[in-house]
């Protein structure tokens, strides 16, 4: 028999328990006023050294049956190109192409993540405006429909909290910009040294790709048009411990990478040493040392109850395991769920004006599910490449992202867009050594029409695919995807989670600016393979514009922050606006914060390092709300 | 039931002959004497003593290969013949290298469609099941969930609670590609009418035999066929029609996946299909004692072979066994 159990109140609950809860747990958590936190999460606890140090090493049950991740048959969600079409739900994490699962569990998605981090630069802040400043009429032309907008702060606004973020969660890498001084650790241009912004641990060991491409960077020109002299490359920021850490300011002992190579490799791999950045080994341990701090695993949330009278959310509801109801109530509700689980349990409680797309008009009313975009687009656009006379060890050695050198010169507006149909560019970064992560299911994976894999033709091709003599090295630079009125999170009128509620629906596909971006930027990273000595440098033609199938899991937007309550979702504090309901706007209890409050960015594939100062400056207005509750003032 | 003693006879022909083999040899040149063929002596260059270790090596390969798989949980006899040849089509054993055979493919799929990857157990199955791609003239109409038109006001406001018309013709390919798998059968079911199918279109007068016994190049080209799209009407035994191109990616993928995936799951036996792609398993560097660190291994820019480790190895070094 189940029954409905009403929890202790709190003064802060929060959904989820990933990368943004586990910040703003840890935060109010250690507040002097010693308030009572709770994260609430529908995973386990994941130990890193009984639960993945010797289960780990399996491709087939962690990289394809996604052991550790989120279980399809509770809940998926569906997928579709555009708005008229039939959405269908994702069925399996694979075949023929590998979906990329959510987190299950404390920690989230980043218990398997690649650990690409990096700052999002002054322009991505900004870019409607700039854009429209310096390239009048270029956003309409380029994407008629175009949904951009700007944040509510720039980029000076968030450094603090991108450093304060940095030092807990542990990054490595130097921005100097400098081939030989690794000790200055001056930043990239627009970070302001003043802050001491200095990663907290120095980068992984580069790769000879990665020298090469440094090197090669070095003795290229830029493009014709670029704001800058030469290009600037350097280490790339990596959220993988390269050596023993403590962390600032809460103490938790993090240990380093091991380069076992079960990493990477579709971002699959859960770390047997908790090198790997996330909320369970370094933010909630901190939470729990405070003793105010309660963690619920295993528990469904599936309502919110909103107060339209008085602007609040004022409980939780959720399953237990023996499918008991549980309700917790609190006097602020800080939703961290990954990507769209955000929104349908906005969309599922009413809890703010859902976005309605009208086709008559090409355009929408409303917020919550307005305005999503994705980070990472594999398959579009044009891709340059070309071989060196490198060989490697292709095997599961190395990290995820560790060892590879970045540009940021080809992003941005740091080159000049008039000409270009296009705004924003590309991260470019060569010679990452996930290993081969371990990689086989990635030839599993791309049996295709084409490429069947199937006889004795293709069977030679696989002898000693893991001790190659050559590298092949190439980038698809595909520039930012721009928010559209026609690609939006809802809920699904058809399919439903295993409690009978709906899943939510995407409907979503790669825009122009991608493809015409990758289309340019592709020519000019060819310039520097040439540069490094590579045979057989290609850009390859451009190809027709294919569709996005890819369950994403580099979602932006959807769920924005922004100056204007009718169309975003939060304002500068990640407080909700109240989008535009009636009454005077007399401030929410509620608090979110995540990739998809981020609108479209520039800079890194996930926008999780972007969404963390947004954590930040949540948990400081969350204090500042359990004070003096009310609209926080910008 | 004629199926069943020749799948049997398939079974031991090759692991007695092969034991026979190399039991005869490792007993010493006694027997040589006999009068029996016994190939591995027939090298000119090698030493008796380094045959006889290479015999002894395979000795224990091969008690290895018997104590983990020689049966099956699932796979029906007909489905046993049929399957053998299509994943020894998919990777041959050839002069490069041994292939589906060696590696015993079979036992993995047959494990997998027994288990958890059969049942679909970590798939979402709720329906409707709609396929993919509709036929450009069809508008398929689908009515909403009524759970969710039940649900209060305002949940309700950002879907649309009227039938949604799929309009024929218009979704692009990659929709149909990406999500690919929408059948109403968890996953042995879906096997079982694909081996129907490919065996009925080898029965077809495009083939005109069963699988078994058409010539190697036939078998290729058929399952060419199958990733084409052909044949235009892919069925089972009772009329079940599924994509051809759908079993096609199954049949590749889990070959494949079984030549690759750790011994544990019952493929890759004695990790040949690692040995063929230079692929390390689960030694990080010092399984056998070689003393290397993987982040120097990472750095190298010529490439190191590592005799490769299984899980279990690895989880016994780690247990202090070993």
């Amino acid at each position: 028999m189940s029954s409905v159990i009403m929890e202790p109140r709190k003064n802060l609950v929060c959904l989820g328990a990933g990368f943004m809860s586990g910040l703003v747990a840890a935060e109010v958590a250690r507040d002097s006023h010693n308030y009572s936190v709770v994260a609430i999460t529908k995973g386990p606890w994941w130990d890193y050294v009984s639960d993945f140090s010797t289960t780990k090493y399996d491709e087939w049950g962690v990289g394809l049956g996604r052991k550790y991740d989120s279980p399809l048959p509770v809940q998926s969600t569906t997928i579709r190109n555009s708005p008229t079409q039939f959405a269908l739900p994702v069925r399996r994490y694979t075949m023929p192409i590998q979906y990329h699962a959510l987190g299950h569990g404390v920690g989230g998605a980043a218990q398997h993540y690649g650990g690409t981090m990096g700052r999002q630069g002054p322009w991505g802040y900004k870019q409607q405006s700039l854009s429209d400043a310096a390239y009048p009429g270029k956003l309409a032309q380029i994407q008629p429909n175009n949904d951009l907008q700007d944040w509510p702060l720039d980029y000076a606004g968030y450094e603090p909290y991108y450093h304060k973020w940095e030092l807990v969660y542990g990054l490595c890498g130097t921005n100097n910009g400098s081939p030989t001084d690794t000790s200055s650790d001056m930043n990239y241009p627009w970070m302001d040294p003043s802050y001491g912004s200095k990663y907290p641990m120095p980068p992984h060991p580069l790769t000879p790709v990665a020298t090469q491409f440094r090197d090669a960077c070095l003795a290229t020109s830029p493009p014709q048009g670029a704001k800058f002299t030469s290009y600037h490359p350097f280490p790339h920021v990596s959220s993988l411990a390269s050596q023993p850490y403590t962390n600032v300011p809460y103490g938790v002992p993090v240990n380093p990478c091991v380069y076992d190579g079960y990493c990477g490799g579709n971002c699959n791999y859960a770390c047997e040493t908790g090198a790997k950045a996330n909320a369970a080994y370094r933010t909630i341990p901190a939470a729990m040392a405070t003793g105010n701090f309660k963690l619920v695993t295993n528990a469904y949330i599936f309502r919110l109850v909103w107060d339209a009278t008085s602007h609040t959310v004022t409980e939780a509801h959720y399953y237990d395991a023996q499918g008991n109801v549980h309700i917790q109530q609190g006097d602020v509700f800080f939703n961290g769920m990954w990507g769209y689980n955000m929104i349908r349990i906005m969309l599922l409680s009413g809890v703010g004006v859902p976005y309605q797309y009208n086709s008559g008009l090409g355009t929408g009313t409303g917020s919550v599910g307005r305005g999503l975009t994705n980070g990472y687009a594999p398959y579009t656009g044009t891709a340059a490449s070309g071989t060196l006379n490198i060989g490697a060890n292709s095997y599961s050695a190395g990290n995820a992202s560790g060892g590879s050198v970045d540009i940021y010169d080809l992003m941005d507006d740091n080159f000049d867009h008039t000409n270009l149909n296009f705004i924003g560019g590309a991260q470019i970064g060569m010679g990452g050594y996930a290993g081969g992560g371990p990689g086989n299911i990635t030839l599993a994976g791309n049996v295709s029409p084409s490429n069947t894999g199937v006889g004795g033709t293709f069977k030679a091709k696989q002898k000693d695919k893991y001790l190659p003599t050559t590298t092949n090295v190439g980038a698809t630079p595909f520039a930012p995807d721009i928010p559209t009125y026609d690609h939006y999170v809802d809920l699904d009128p058809h399919y439903t989670d295993i409690y009978g509620d709906p899943l939510s629906r995407l409907t979503y596909d790669w825009t122009a600016n991608m493809y015409n971006g990758a289309t340019y930027l592709a020519t000019i990273v060819a310039q520097i393979l040439t540069k490094m000595g590579a045979s057989n440098v290609k850009v390859g033609a451009t190809p027709a514009q294919v569709h996005n199938d890819w369950w994403g899991h580099h979602l932006r937007g959807g769920c924005r922050i922004g100056k204007d309550p009718t169309s975003s979702v939060f304002n500068s504090w990640n407080q909700h606006w109240l989008s535009g309901a009636p009454g005077p706007n007399i401030g929410s209890n509620y608090f979110a914060a995540g990739e998809i409050t981020n609108t479209a960015g520039d800079t890194v594939p996930s926008g999780t390092h972007v969404a963390g100062p947004q954590s930040w400056r949540a948990a400081e207005g969350i204090r500042q709300y359990l004070q003096t509750p009310g609209l926080l003032t910008p | 039931m004629s199926g069943l003693g020749k799948t049997r006879a398939f079974m031991s022909k090759t692991t007695r002959r092969e034991f026979l083999k190399i039991g005869l040899a490792a007993a010493g040149g006694a027997l040589a004497a006999s009068g029996m063929e016994i190939p591995l002596f027939s090298g000119s260059n090698s030493s008796m003593q380094t045959q006889l270790n290479n015999a002894n090596t395979q000795v224990i390969n091969l008690q290895n290969q018997l104590k983990t798989v020689t049966g099956f949980l699932t796979l029906s006899v007909n489905e046993q013949a049929l399957l053998e040849p299509i994943v020894e089509t998919i990777i041959p054993s050839d002069s490069t290298g041994p292939g589906a055979k060696e590696a015993g493919v079979i036992y993995f799929i047959d494990r997998q469609l027994a288990g958890d990857y059969g049942q679909s157990a970590n798939m979402f199955m709720e329906g409707p099941f709609i396929p993919p791609k509709v036929p450009s003239t069809a508008n398929l109409s689908v009515a909403p969930s009524p759970s969710w038109v039940a649900l209060p006001s305002p949940v309700g406001g950002g879907g649309n609670a009227t039938a949604i018309a799929y309009p024929g013709g218009t979704a692009s390919p990659r929709v149909g590609a990406g999500i690919n798998y929408q059948y109403p059968l968890n996953l042995r079911a879906f096997w079982k009418a694909g081996l129907e199918a490919v065996q009925n279109y080898a029965r077809s007068s495009t083939y005109g035999a069963p699988f078994q016994q058409l010539s190697g190049d036939k078998q290729l080209a058929l399952l060419a066929d199958l990733w084409a799209g052909k044949p235009a009407t892919f069925a089972d035994n009772h009329g079940t029609i599924i994509g051809p191109v759908d079993f096609a990616y199954e049949l590749s993928f889990m070959t494949w996946a079984g030549f690759t995936m750790d011994p544990l799951y019952g493929g890759n036996q004695n990790m040949v299909g690692w040995q063929y792609m230079g692929f390390n398993g689960v030694n990080l560097g010092n399984a056998y004692g070689e003393g290397l660190s993987q982040k120097d291994l990472m750095v190298a820019t010529t490439p190191t072979r590592l005799k490769p480790a299984s899980l279990a190895q690895y989880q016994q070094a780690a247990a202090g066994g070993a």
